[in-house]
């Protein structure tokens, strides 16, 4: 199976179960954001430029199962997988811990990045009380199945292969790492 | 952990950031291959929902009811004692709806004159944030379209959304984006209303005078004229009528239709007439 048509699988698996199951579960009127985990995740193990890709995607697939306008959850899916990929190399390589508070810390920023941009266009009539209520539950509720899903996501990204890894060369000093501190050859 | 790649990450991120621009802006200006391609995927999924609706509805209810349990209690003292008062209203209701058939006849009123269709609430739509919005179980295979009204036997609820094949969406009368014509039926005085929001109330800040004798209880009922809902279909009552406003008035209207105990609904079917445009519910404004 080739990554694009695993990442359409694991976007399509992940519309279905956020329209069906997820919406079935909910705490104080609070539903799993799963797409948005997706999203998240994608940016976690995919880097900031895959991860903006699949959160865009993801973004449309939210859009498309719900009633907001085509473009409203890629807006806000897209930005938070981009600085989830890049904080993910630089703050959280191996503090499991830290992964985890950033984890919680993304789906309430996309929850709430969702709603800011859906605010704009006159579609979420919520105050900041009911927001950062929302926020969190739906962070807490959506952390409970991010551990499996985070294989999933990590398998349909990365395909099993070791991270892609790239060189920025300079002539003066030689091969200098990326963003991921890293270095190889893509 | 992630693979690198922030180097291409800008220019990727703005050119995704653009695309969703470009689509939000063409769905607003009401390009229909996206509205229809939405319809589609939810078409699509809705078997599924469905099906899940079926499953899970037993374990709903029975965690309901551990969560709940003092509330259903408590509920069904309150229905216990609605019964038992709408038992002895009875008859003097039949009288009373003989004679409110003939004064309403003598003004021209149609009463019950408009075919509707039974729906029935499913719950909210997908997503966290789709306050003031509920989902009900049928769609456009049963007649139905967007901007249709909905209303209960006690008023206006809302109006219709968006419409898939076998189910539908309901923009309820208190979102702060809902507006309908509506006139005052002691003062009659004619005005705009829109939803309150959180407060689960009506507010009236458009039309109607300043000098307008309006009281506390008053029925408010739908305008007509170039809304998109009929005439004479019952709002609600006055709140609060607002009698020392200086500048802008804005009476309070209490929702006649209880909005948060609500199981089935009716879509009032508008064949002969236009049903889509002004998302207001106003024809031209």
């Amino acid at each position: 199976m080739t990554g694009r048509f695993r990442v359409l699988a694991l976007l399509l698996t992940a519309a279905t179960l956020q329209a069906t199951l997820f919406d079935e579960v909910r705490v104080d009127g609070v539903a799993v954001e799963y797409l948005l985990l997706v999203a998240v995740l994608a940016g976690h193990h995919g880097g900031p430029e895959r991860g903006a890709v699949v959160a865009f995607f993801a973004g449309l697939l939210h859009d498309s199962v719900g009633v907001s306008p085509l473009g409203l959850h890629a807006l806000a899916f897209a930005p938070v997988a981009v600085v989830v990929g890049h904080l993910s190399v630089r703050l959280a390589a191996g503090a499991r811990g830290l992964a985890a508070l950033g984890l919680l810390a993304a789906i309430a920023a996309g929850v709430a990045a969702a709603t800011a941009i859906g605010t704009v266009f006159g579609l979420h009539p919520v105050d900041g009380s009911t927001l950062l209520g929302t926020a969190l539950v739906a962070a807490l509720m959506t952390g409970t199945v991010a551990l499996p899903t985070s294989r999933i996501v990590r398998w349909a990204v990365t395909g099993g292969l070791p991270v892609d890894v790239a060189v920025d060369r300079e002539p003066a000093r030689g091969p200098r790492a990326t963003a991921a501190g890293r270095v190889g050859r893509r | 952990m992630a693979a690198p790649g922030g180097g291409r990450s800008r220019p990727t991120l703005l050119i995704l950031v653009a695309a969703a621009l470009t689509l939000l802006t063409m769905q607003y200006r009401g390009v229909e291959p996206l509205a229809a391609f939405q319809r589609g995927v939810r078409d699509v999924v809705e078997p599924l929902r469905s099906a899940t609706d079926r499953v899970a509805s037993p374990f709903r209810s029975a965690w309901n009811g551990l969560l709940d349990y003092d509330e259903v209690v408590a509920e069904n003292e309150r229905l216990a004692d609605e019964l038992a008062r709408l038992r002895g209203r009875r008859l003097t209701a039949e009288a009373d709806a003989e004679l409110l058939e003939r004064l309403l006849g003598e003004v021209g009123i149609d009463v019950g004159g408009r075919r509707s269709v039974v729906v029935r609430i499913l719950g909210t739509p997908p997503g966290n944030f789709a306050t003031h919005t509920i989902e009900v179980d049928k769609g456009s295979d049963d007649g139905l379209a967007e901007g249709m009204p909905v209303v209960t036997a006690a008023g206006l609820v809302g109006r219709l959304e968006t419409v898939d094949r076998s189910r539908s969406t309901v923009r309820l009368a208190t979102h702060p984006e809902f507006r309908v014509g509506v006139r005052l039926v002691g003062s009659q005085d004619e005005g705009l209303a829109r939803g309150g929001g959180r407060t689960g109330f009506l507010v009236v800040d458009a039309g109607i005078r300043l000098d307008a004798e309006v009281e506390a209880g008053e029925v408010v009922v739908t305008s007509g004229g170039r809304s998109l809902f009929p005439p004479d279909v019952p709002v609600g009552r006055v709140l609060d009528p607002d009698d020392d406003a200086e500048f802008e008035r804005a009476v309070v209207v209490e929702p006649a239709a209880s909005l948060e105990n609500l199981s089935f609904l009716n879509v009032l079917l508008m064949a002969d007439e236009p049903t889509t445009g002004d998302p207001s519910g106003l024809r031209g404004g």
